[in-house]
């Protein structure tokens, strides 16, 4: 790397703050997700998304 | 030696003292407190202010005031997409990264302080209903980290030097962030429109 690219103070605050805002968006759809699976899973027993008799 | 890595390290260590703090806060329950004691203002939004009394009332301006902050929450996320599809090399490759990063900042303060401007108002209206919702404190905990992240951290990096001389991956990491995040923003609201 050269040294016009060496990390600074910005860039490292820029990637310390890119990791934690994404991992705590992740965390929060993934979390969506898992909940809406385990509503469906309430529903018709078992997730099926797809060939679900209930759903013509 | 700690004093220089201090005054060397300034933005990084706010970005650290930031999170330590919102960790301890969670640790702490703090917002578990608070949000009890938010209820009685925004039962005073909507029911003593003519906010919330022509929200309730005018069924011709509150549409009117909602379809404003969607074509301000639409101009958001197309600015937020020219920006960062950029940045990614995907889009408007022959334009200069530095002109579109610049041009579209200008207007992405004036869009969102009209977004929150109409935002308020439409809350104003539904405040007794949307103080239960947790999507509604998502979206909005959504929206003041992507505010921060763009005025605090991203603008201040891009508009410092040349983008050559900042490391690309940083460039496609902030760029994947703020889509994510404002994505997140744009996805809560729709969800609060469907609850």
């Amino acid at each position: 790397m050269s040294d016009s690219k060496k990390i600074g103070d910005k860039e490292l605050a820029a990637i310390s703050a890119s990791v934690i805002i994404f991992g705590g968006v992740m965390f929060h759809w993934v979390a969506e997700m898992i909940s809406t699976v385990e509503l469906l899973e309430m529903a018709y027993g078992t997730a099926k998304l797809f060939n679900n008799p209930l759903v013509f | 030696m700690f004093n220089t890595i201090l005054s060397q390290y300034k933005a990084t260590l706010s970005v650290f003292i930031v999170l330590l703090v919102i960790v301890v806060l969670e640790l702490l329950q703090v917002r578990a407190a608070i949000y009890p004691s938010l209820l009685p203002a925004f039962q005073w939004l909507k029911n003593s202010t003519p906010l919330g009394y022509i929200g309730t009332t005018y069924g011709s301006i509150y549409a009117t005031v909602q379809a404003m902050h969607l074509l301000t929450m639409g101009t958001l996320g197309g600015l937020v997409l020219a920006t960062d599809l950029r940045l990614l090399g995907v889009m408007f490759r022959t334009t200069p990264s530095e002109v579109i990063s610049n041009g579209t900042h200008k207007a992405f303060k004036v869009t969102l302080i009209a977004a929150v401007l109409t935002g308020i108002f439409c809350a104003a209206g539904v405040a007794d209903k949307v103080y239960y919702m947790p999507v509604f404190w998502v979206k909005m905990l959504a929206l003041a980290a992507g505010a921060a992240f763009v005025f605090l951290i991203k603008q201040p990096l891009l508009s410092s030097k040349p983008h050559s001389e900042i490391n690309p991956w940083i460039i496609r990491g902030m760029a994947i962030t703020s889509i994510l995040v404002w994505f997140t923003v744009a996805a809560s609201g729709r969800w609060i429109g469907f609850s």
